[in-house]
This record gives C-alpha cells, sequence and structure tokens, in this order.
C-alpha cells in the first residue's frame, strides 16, 4: 500500500535520518515529496510510503517515539472538477509530470502521489482549479 | 459507380425533421474518410459538427437592466465591481470580457460576470447618472439576474480563430502570457487550437460557413453575424488550411439559452482575464469537396511557433502538427520541449457530441447563410502619426 505523512521536527529531533530508518528498518520505499528546514532547525517533510501496511505503522510509532510529528494526509493537492475544463495549460509546467491529459478522454488528471507539491501549476491554471493544502 | 454527390439545405433539413440525418463529429469523420473514401462517405453523411472550447478575449454581453422607478440614465455603470460601457441608452450597456475588476480587487472581471450571470447568480448593479430633466434619478444601487433583466446576449467580435501559433519562450525567466506559463529556456510551448475539430479548420474557405449561420454557443442556439475582426486570408496553408491565426467569426446568441458549464471567466496570470466559450459549427456535406475537407486530421494541420519573450518580429522558428503539439513534446534542434494546450479538447468534443445529438434528435435545424463571408481580407497594422 502507499500512504502519505506530513513529518514535522523541532531542531533536537533531527540527528537521525528518518529515510534511512524507514528503509533500513521497516523496508519500506519513502519518496519525500517536499521538505523545508527553517532557519531555527525546525522543519517538515511530506513523504510517500510504499510498503506493508504493518511495517508504515510500525515505521510511523518509531518516529514519534523519536520526538517527530506524524500526521497522515490524503491528498495534498486538490482539482476541483467543476471549475476545471481541462484545457491543459498546467500540464506543462509541472516538473513531474503528475499533470497529465488522460489520452482517452482528454481530461486533465492530477497523479496526487507523484506530486511534490511545488506550486508550478497553480499559476498557470486560469480558472483556480488547483489547490495545494500544505 | 461513383455518384456525384449534390445535397441542399433543404433536404438535409428534410432528414433532420426526420431524425434520419446521419451526424459525424470532426473527429469520427476521420477514420470514416479513410475507411470508405470520399465519395461514399459525402453520400452517407450529411452533417459534420466540430466544436472548440478556449479563451476568446474579443468577447462580451449586451445587456438591458430594464428601467427602476423613477428612472435613471446610467452613465457609469459597475457590475460586481467590473465597469460596463456606459455610452448606449438609459439602461442598455455592453460587458467586455477583458475588463478587469476595479482595484484593489483582482482576478475578476467581465467574463466572469457573464459566466455568474449564465450560473444563475445574483450581480451586484451600482450605476450613476447625471439627472436630467428626463431621468432625474442619479444612481441605483440594486442586484440583478439573467431572468429579471430584459435581454442579454453574446455579441463577441472575434471568436473561433481559424489556427493560432504556438508559443514558446527562449529567455531565461519565466514569462506570463495569454498563451499561459512560459517556462525559462524552451522548457514548454503551448498551442491553442482544437486542430482537427476546430469549425474553421474544417471548412477552411467558408465555402458552408456564412453570415446566418446557426451555431453552437455555449450550450445555445447562436449565429455567425459578421466575419471577425483581425479576418485575414493570406496566411499561407498546407493540406488546404493556413498554418496561423487565419479567419475568425463574430457571434451572436441569446445567454439566457446558455449553459454555464460551457463558459468559463479566466484569470490569466500577467495578462488578465478573458472568457472561454464552447462553440461548435455545423457543417452541412452538400458535396464530396466539403466531405473532403472535414477529413482532415491533426497530422495534416500545422502551426508554427514563435518565441513570446521577443516584444516584437516573433519569426516563426518551426513548425509542428498538431498530432506531434497533442503528443506531449515537440522537438526542436534536437531539445525536446513539453507541450500545452490552452484550449480543453475534451470540451471541444463534448460541444461537437452535444451540437450532434441536437441533431440526431432533430432539435437543431441548419441555416443557409444569407450573405457570404469574404473571399479575401488583409490585415493592416497601427501607424503611429502626430496628425
Amino acid at each position: 500500500m502507499e500512504c502519505k505523512y506530513k513529518i514535522e521536527f523541532e531542531e533536537g529531533a533531527a540527528q537521525e535520518s528518518v529515510t534511512y530508518i524507514l528503509v533500513s528498518e521497516f523496508s519500506l520505499k519513502p519518496n519525500v515529496l517536499k521538505a523545508e528546514i527553517d532557519g531555527d532547525g525546525s522543519g517538515k517533510m511530506l513523504i510517500s510510503l510504499k510498503g506493508e501496511e504493518d511495517d508504515i505503522v510500525e515505521g510511523m510509532e518509531k518516529l514519534k517515539s523519536m520526538g517527530f510529528k506524524v500526521t497522515e494526509f490524503e491528498g495534498h493537492i486538490t482539482h476541483d472538477m467543476d471549475r476545471c475544463f481541462s484545457c491543459g495549460a498546467c500540464v506543462s509546467v509541472c516538473p513531474t509530470r503528475s499533470i497529465y491529459h488522460d489520452k482517452g478522454t482528454w481530461i486533465v488528471k492530477i497523479n496526487t502521489g507523484t506530486c511534490i507539491g511545488c506550486g508550478s501549476c497553480l499559476g498557470a491554471c486560469s480558472v483556480k482549479a488547483i489547490n495545494l493544502v500544505i | 459507380m461513383v455518384i456525384n454527390v449534390a445535397k441542399t439545405y433543404e433536404e438535409i433539413n428534410e432528414k433532420i425533421r426526420a431524425k434520419k440525418a446521419v451526424v459525424y463529429t470532426a473527429e469520427e469523420v476521420v477514420d470514416l474518410v479513410k475507411k470508405k473514401g470520399v465519395e461514399k462517405a459525402a453520400e452517407e453523411v450529411d452533417v459534420v459538427t466540430t466544436g472548440t472550447f478556449g479563451a476568446m478575449c474579443s468577447s462580451g454581453a449586451f445587456l438591458n437592466f430594464g428601467h427602476a422607478d423613477p428612472p435613471i440614465r446610467m452613465t457609469n455603470i459597475l457590475l460586481n465591481d467590473v465597469q460596463a460601457y456606459g455610452g448606449l441608452a438609459a439602461v442598455d450597456t455592453y460587458i467586455g470580457a477583458t475588463q478587469m475588476v476595479e482595484a484593489p480587487k483582482t482576478g475578476y472581471g467581465g467574463a466572469h460576470v457573464i459566466e455568474d450571470l449564465v450560473a444563475g447568480k445574483r450581480i451586484h448593479l451600482h450605476a450613476w447618472g447625471p439627472g436630467t430633466d428626463c431621468y432625474v434619478r442619479k444612481n441605483i444601487d440594486t442586484y440583478i439576474s439573467l431572468d429579471d433583466i430584459n435581454e442579454a446576449y453574446l455579441y463577441n467580435p472575434r471568436n473561433i480563430y481559424q489556427n493560432y501559433g504556438v508559443a514558446t519562450n527562449t529567455s531565461d525567466r519565466t514569462i506570463h502570457t495569454y498563451m499561459g506559463k512560459l517556462l525559462p529556456k524552451m522548457r514548454n510551448a503551448t498551442y491553442s487550437s482544437a486542430g482537427q475539430l476546430s469549425p474553421l479548420l474544417n471548412d477552411p474557405h467558408c465555402d458552408t460557413i456564412g453570415i446566418g449561420t446557426r451555431i453552437f454557443l455555449a450550450g445555445g442556439e447562436g449565429y455567425v453575424s459578421w466575419q471577425g475582426t483581425q479576418f485575414k486570408t493570406t496566411v499561407e496553408e498546407v493540406n488546404g488550411v493556413p498554418v496561423g491565426g487565419s479567419r475568425t467569426m463574430a457571434l451572436i446568441g441569446d445567454m439566457k439559452q446558455m449553459d454555464a458549464k460551457y463558459l468559463r471567466g479566466l484569470d490569466i496570470t500577467g495578462y488578465g482575464t478573458s472568457l472561454a466559450i464552447g462553440v461548435g459549427v455545423p457543417i452541412p456535406i452538400l458535396n464530396k469537396d466539403v466531405m473532403q475537407r472535414c477529413a482532415i486530421s491533426d497530422e495534416e494541420i500545422f502551426a508554427e511557433m514563435v518565441d513570446y519573450s521577443l516584444p516584437t518580429g516573433r519569426t516563426p522558428m518551426a513548425r509542428y502538427n498538431y498530432a506531434q503539439l497533442r503528443s506531449g513534446t515537440v522537438e526542436y534542434q534536437g531539445k525536446k520541449i513539453r507541450t500545452s494546450s490552452m484550449s480543453s479538447y475534451a470540451g471541444a468534443r463534448d460541444v461537437a457530441e452535444t451540437l450532434k445529438d441536437w441533431i440526431d434528435n432533430g432539435e437543431f435545424l441548419l441555416n443557409k447563410p444569407c450573405l457570404d463571408l469574404p473571399k479575401e481580407g488583409k490585415l493592416k497594422g497601427l501607424k503611429e502619426r502626430s496628425e
């Protein structure tokens, strides 16, 4: 299964490599969607995890025990299909090719699994159909 | 045996009334003509429907609010804080799609007012007048809706461009244009025509489309009212269709029949507001020549890429067909450039299919044009003179 988490940390917790722990101890395949570290050493990371359900749950428990704040989220990008008219202006500005035309219907779709939340699409959309919720 | 097909509008309309007309979309007919040949297809097909759904900046609406008691001759008019024209009779106005909301508000314009009206929303009307002996009132502040105003019709001076350019950006910074967000160093390119579904690419010399042609306009019935502004016929043709922006149409239609699904107020970053409209034009298959031209496919329609980072002198850099553009990448001097469409192909298809349904169901008859569009048109530039 694949789950997405927001992992927040204070200065003191940033001593270990989160992704290394998830890979080596829980056999998870992490994909860092976005990471921000503030000047005071605190920060947050958006991560997508692929692996067995039990391993994901245990991995997240481990991070919590180390002092990280862990929140699961569904989608960090929303796509309002009532506003979107599938023009496609956002498609070629997406660096991870997460926004694409369905080649059958030509409807614009977003793969939230690979979206890194960069926001490049936001200014390209003329009907404000895309929003980042992070 | 080759039959030289020649149908008339009357014959086609007779079939439509009887719900026996054979209707294809401009996309479906490509394969039919490949399979059966143009003669057979022309014999079989009565109407081909086209569609496009994209930004058409030169659009707007005439409105008549009706008179309040006492009445006012409006000279300054705001609709949801967007200025409408105050130089017509007392309670007539024209609201243009690209008119922006008064500062400090942003992101809203005449196009959004039009979409909101058609969506059934109430619109804030604030208007002022000089106060005259015959119109004593000096201001009014109220809310209107599409149902309670007298007339509301779109009148768009330039719509459904026959083909358009492909935009890219060779500079080192991102630029924001009416052709969308263009990334530095040609990392992307945008195009805007619906290609093989686009109305004027299926009847490139306007053999059937003329003044009075009945059309699908944003979910209602509309008409071609005149040639569009900047109508030109001088663009080079490949496979019988121009390789750049060429003919255009002025369109008219009753907003009270429209569906907001086929209208979008656009806020294009760095440019301003515009209106995306779903427009479909039916093409009567009067003979095999008309059929042949409707069979054009994306592979046969070309558009030229130009550099929008140049303020002037944008000479064509390369030529691509719409199948290449729609594939998601094109190549320029060995470099891959990602492509985006500015108009909705899904929307264009929806329009063509809806128009097809109307004709199939006998609800939409073809109107024979009362006047041909100009056979020639040249574009003039604006001269700067001291007097």
